[in-house]
């Protein structure tokens, strides 16, 4: 890769206890990223489309029941088992920790969804089809997908790539969270979300409000940890634990 | 160059330089480099745009927005992170405003009735018969305007449009606030809704407010949640007492399951345990029982079977939770109350009992509990007439009110919100002539002889006074974001004021325009600001009143956070001790079930219902989208051979009836059924007609006695099995997703 640029690996942490379910950061991520309206059909199907979406588990019996709530998107995994599947490269790790789908290289073959161990790659089984004068909301920074295109969670790359343009190309400044935030530069659904249960940033800058909680709860003792990472992923995305006053210790939920 | 937060923000008021702002003279450096062969597109996009502070007006909270504009076209909605009330976050709702601007069944001109269809006319032949009818109006009394709640200077502006004709008006909001606005009142002796401190609030009891979703002023209220929760070492703990498992009672560390209308003898019998083991301040103790102390809520006692009888909650978890909510290692404590809790025939009795155990345990004007707003600093905003522009018209009002020969209304949907009892749509055939000022064709304006399509927010003027404020002084302003999509839309404040000059109401010299020609509500928000600007403090302060309007366009508003209003209750009033009459509508045949109905967490009470996005983001709790459902205990719907999709039945008194799905899950109490309100659209555009039922047209109109407001929680009905199935469409399922037997998804811990 090039030379003197500033590195970064982008990634998030999740607190699974202060998230409440609320479907803001879904709502967002659907009008940031022209993701095709979501028809009663399409949900039949089984083929909606969330790039952000809140799963939902069930723990339990009346009186004595739980439901609860946790965000999933891609994980932007290190070891990302879409990856290597593409036969024509259309999903790639770049240098910034991401996972990235290149539509114009995607030639639908839905392998790479297949092996996705997150459950979080969309195919257009339809061609996306919007009323001629909804259209004027579309992002113009983000690119159509067709009928036959795979798509997923960019941690809003084009939002990223212009901060990077702003305040490094332009300011020679680092892209700090501090200077996310000013610009409007993060990801749309954590910008949404009402309880501040999604924080973004780089974790290799020391100072970032993602490397201090990885730091406490990840290396330390803390409550975080990784989704299935007995699978070996090796996600850029921490969790952390829900909290709950009835734990006897670490306890499973069910769907 | 530097931007700063805030000077993006500064920059947005003012169109031209935002621009520049963004769109910066140096190359950019890295579209210069070769990154890869494979680059996603994204990489390579700048588009140049704008973000404009505005107000979101898509629910009663109103929050602060800013709008991202590219090439005259609004892209984007977030929060805006100087306002006050959401800080920099926005619910789902927020977002989908853009849909309302772009939607393609906008009405996009003013129509006219002839015989059943609606033709095209001018704004000038509009006005014309307006004003013919309004003028030759022998009974002025029999005008009236019916508009959503109002608040600042719209509400000024309709309130004297009313006074100056001689004519009414009433509030709509479809499952009103009267009752908590009248338990504040009683229990406060507060007029303005307070602030609930959730963010400092250790131990939050909450009875029937779905406050994380729909309740008042959510978006602020789950940004305290997750400040309670791990904003500091110590987290807060939640309690919800509800006959439903909302999202928000699924959030919660205990729920209590209640059976409806039990939640005020359930916080009575929490006060008997208080005051009967010495916790709580005595002195409150005394005077919400006159001196009686326990002995007078002795009716309440948690081992009277009574009382197990009206909440179906056991003796033992009654004194658990009353000794927990009087611990004082638990402080600060707080207690809310709303939503189904205030909903029935002992709606006041049960929010009065909820609130006055803030009293009784001093959590009032409190940091972590409740603690009052102060009135606007412009006085003209806070008189009793402008105030009551934001009171809703409780149930009973609706029902009994004098049948108008000329009826104006203003962005509501009564006909498909108002229970047929109140015989709404009655009025409206009644009445000689219905003008309707509305964006869309719902069932309320295609009642209407006369369509006046408006301009939405995004494209209009306007401000607010946000009730509950923050606790101190808060003025939004709205600004138009962007030029109206359609040139036939025009702002129903703007057309007012004309309105009002054509039939020589003298309504600008009222208003204190009278040196404007032909005003505008941009003038009469400006003549509003420059008192503002003379007042000389808070966050906008300027030199000249140019500046001034400037500045607070900018930042979306003006708050003061100098002037909080410390002085706690005057008077503690008395509890009522006598015994609740609870009511319940019922209906024979069929098994018998209590009804929760509730507001949905995307398209609300049903006044989004238009917009696809909401429609089609999944239910919390169901994950069901684009549908109304019926929610069953998992165990009762086997019993009754219900399974996922079956259609039932569902029947209350009067023979009122609907079919809806079932959808079994665990976290139903077996005797009750639940369904979300808002969808059975005949009529409002092609993404709400013919989606779900109206659950609301189950209600038989029972009323709060004291208050007159619809017991929407009252009602019992009989579920009978259809012999039809469907496939209820929902996000579960969409995707793989059950717990691996390795590692849990959701990895839970105890706490510290
Ligand atoms: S979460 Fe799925 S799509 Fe994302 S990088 Fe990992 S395997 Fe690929
Ligand atoms: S917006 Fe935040 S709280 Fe709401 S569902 Fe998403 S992550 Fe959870």
């Amino acid at each position: 890769m090039t030379t003197n640029r500033i590195s970064h690996k982008w990634g998030m942490v999740v607190d699974v206890d202060r998230c409440t379910g609320c479907q803001s950061c879904v709502v967002a991520c659907q009008a940031e990223n022209n993701i095709p309206i979501n028809t009663e059909d399409v949900f039949r199907q089984r083929r909606a489309i969330q790039w952000i979406h809140v799963e939902r588990y069930w723990e339990g019996e009346f009186p004595d029941v739980r439901a609860r709530f946790i965000p999933v998107f891609c994980q932007h995994c290190e070891n990302a088992p879409c990856e290597p599947v593409c036969p024509v490269y259309a999903t790639y790790h770049n240098n910034q920790g991401m996972n990235v789908q290149v539509y114009n290289r995607c030639v639908g073959t839905r392998y790479c969804a297949n092996n996705c161990t997150y459950n979080v790659r969309f195919f257009n089984y339809w061609e996306p089809v919007w009323p001629e004068s909804l259209r004027n909301q579309l992002n113009p920074d983000v690119s159509m997908r067709s009928r036959g295109i795979m798509e997923k969670c960019s941690f809003n790359v084009q939002r990223l790539q212009k901060a990077q343009r702003v305040v490094e190309g332009q300011q020679g400044e680092r892209l700090t969270d501090e200077k996310l935030k000013e610009g409007n530069y993060l990801p749309a659904c954590v910008q949404a979300c009402p309880t501040n249960a999604l924080v973004f940033g780089d974790f290799l800058d020391p100072d970032s409000q993602v490397s201090h909680l990885k730091e406490e709860h990840l290396d330390g003792h803390g409550r975080g940890y990784k989704m299935l990472e007995h699978v070996g992923t090796e996600p850029n995305v921490i969790y952390l634990k829900k909290v709950d006053i009835h734990a006897k210790e670490v306890v499973k939920g069910h769907a | 160059m530097g931007i700063t937060r805030r000077q993006f923000l500064k920059w947005s008021g003012v169109s031209a330089v935002g621009a520049v702002a963004f769109n910066g003279c140096l190359i950019p450096e890295q579209e210069l480099q070769i990154e890869s062969p494979v680059f996603l597109p994204e990489d390579l996009v700048n588009g140049i745009d704008n973000w404009y502070a505005t107000l979101c007006r898509m629910d009663p909270e109103g929050c602060g927005i800013i709008i991202r504009v590219v090439e005259g076209r609004a892209k984007k909605v977030e929060g805006n992170p100087d306002y006050p009330i959401n800080q920099g976050k926005h619910h789902a709702r927020s977002e989908a405003g853009l849909q309302a601007l772009y939607h393609p069944d906008r009405i996009s001109e003013p129509l006219a009735r002839e015989g059943d269809a609606h033709v095209p006319i001018s704004w000038d032949e509009a006005r014309r018969r307006i004003v013919d009818r309004m003028a030759g109006m022998s009974d002025r009394s029999k005008f009236l305007l019916v508009t959503q709640p109002l608040r600042g200077h719209q509400a000024l502006l309709a309130s004297e449009f009313v006074k100056a004709y001689g004519g009414r008006s009433m509030a709509y909001e479809t499952l009103e606030q009267v009752t908590l606005r009248r338990s504040i009142l009683e229990v406060f002796g507060q007029e303005r809704l307070p602030v609930f401190d959730i963010q400092a609030c250790k131990y939050l009891l909450s009875f029937g407010a779905d406050f994380l979703s729909t309740w008042v002023s959510p978006v602020k209220y789950s940004r305290g949640y997750g400040e309670l929760r791990q904003g500091s070492s110590r987290r807060g703990l939640h309690v919800q007492v509800d006959p439903r498992f909302s999202m928000t009672a699924a959030n919660a560390d205990e729920w209590v399951p209640v059976k409806p209308g039990g939640e005020g003898v359930l916080a009575m019998s929490m006060a008997y345990v208080i005051m009967r083991d010495g916790l709580g301040d005595q002195a409150a103790a005394d005077a919400l029982t006159g001196g009686g102390g326990h002995e007078a809520l002795s009716a309440f006692s948690p081992d009277s079977q009574q009382v197990r009888d009206a909440t179906g909650v056991e003796a033992g978890r009654i004194k658990e939770l009353a000794h927990a909510f009087a611990d004082p290692r638990n402080r600060p404590v707080m207690a809310i109350g709303g939503g189904s809790a205030g909903a029935h025939t002992s709606g006041l009795f049960n929010l009065r009992a909820i609130y006055s155990l803030n009293v009784l345990v001093g959590s009032v004007n409190t940091p972590g509990g409740i603690q009052f707003n102060p009135p606007p600093p412009l006085p003209e905003l806070s008189t009793t007439d402008v105030m009551a522009m934001g009171v809703p018209a409780s149930y009973r009002e609706w029902k009994e009110m004098d049948r108008p020969q000329v009826l104006m209304i203003r962005g509501v949907n009564p006909v498909h919100g108002l229970p047929a009892d109140a015989n709404f749509r009655a009025a409206v055939e009644g009445a000689e002539f219905v003008v309707a000022f509305s964006s869309f064709m719902d069932e309320t304006t295609a009642m209407a002889d006369l369509v006046l399509p408006e301009h939405t927010y995004l494209e209009d003027w306007g401000d607010d006074v946000p009730d509950p404020g923050p606790g101190y002084q808060v003025i939004g302003f709205q600004q138009p974001v962007v030029s109206p999509f359609h040139a036939g839309t025009r702002g129903f404040a703007d057309e007012l004021m004309a309105l009002g000059r054509a039939l020589g109401l003298d309504l600008d010299s009222r208003l204190g325009l009278a040196n404007v020609t032909d005003p505008t509500m941009e003038d009469l928000l400006k003549s509003g600001a420059e008192k503002l600007w003379e007042v000389d403090r808070g966050s906008v302060r300027a030199s000249s009143f140019d500046g001034f309007w400037n500045g607070v366009l900018q930042r979306g508003g003006w708050w003061d956070t100098g002037t909080v209003d410390n002085s706690g209750i005057r008077n503690i009033s008395p509890l009522d001790t006598a015994w609740p009459d609870i009511s319940i509508s019922d209906a024979p045949g069929g098994r018998a079930f209590n009804l929760v109905p509730f507001v949905s967490n995307s398209i609300g009470d049903g006044h989004l219902a238009h917009l696809p996005w909401l429609q089609a983001t999944p239910d919390p709790i169901t994950t069901i989208v684009w549908h109304t459902w019926v929610e069953m205990n998992t165990r009762t719907a086997e019993e009754m051979g219900l399974s996922k999709g079956d259609m039932v039945v569902v029947t209350a008194e009067g023979n009122r009836t609907v079919e809806a799905p079932v959808y079994p899950h665990p976290a139903v109490p077996p005797d009750t059924v639940s369904m979300p309100i808002g969808q059975g659209h005949t009529a409002f555009g092609q993404y709400a007609e013919g989606v779900g039922v109206n659950t609301l047209s189950l209600l038989a109109g029972l009323t709060d006695s004291s208050t007159g407001a619809l017991a929407w929680a009252a009602t019992r009905v009989r579920v009978v099995k259809s012999n039809l199935s469907i496939d209820i469409p929902r996000f579960e399922g969409n995707q793989f997703a059950e717990e691996a037997d390795e590692q849990a998804i959701i990895k839970i811990t105890k706490p510290e």
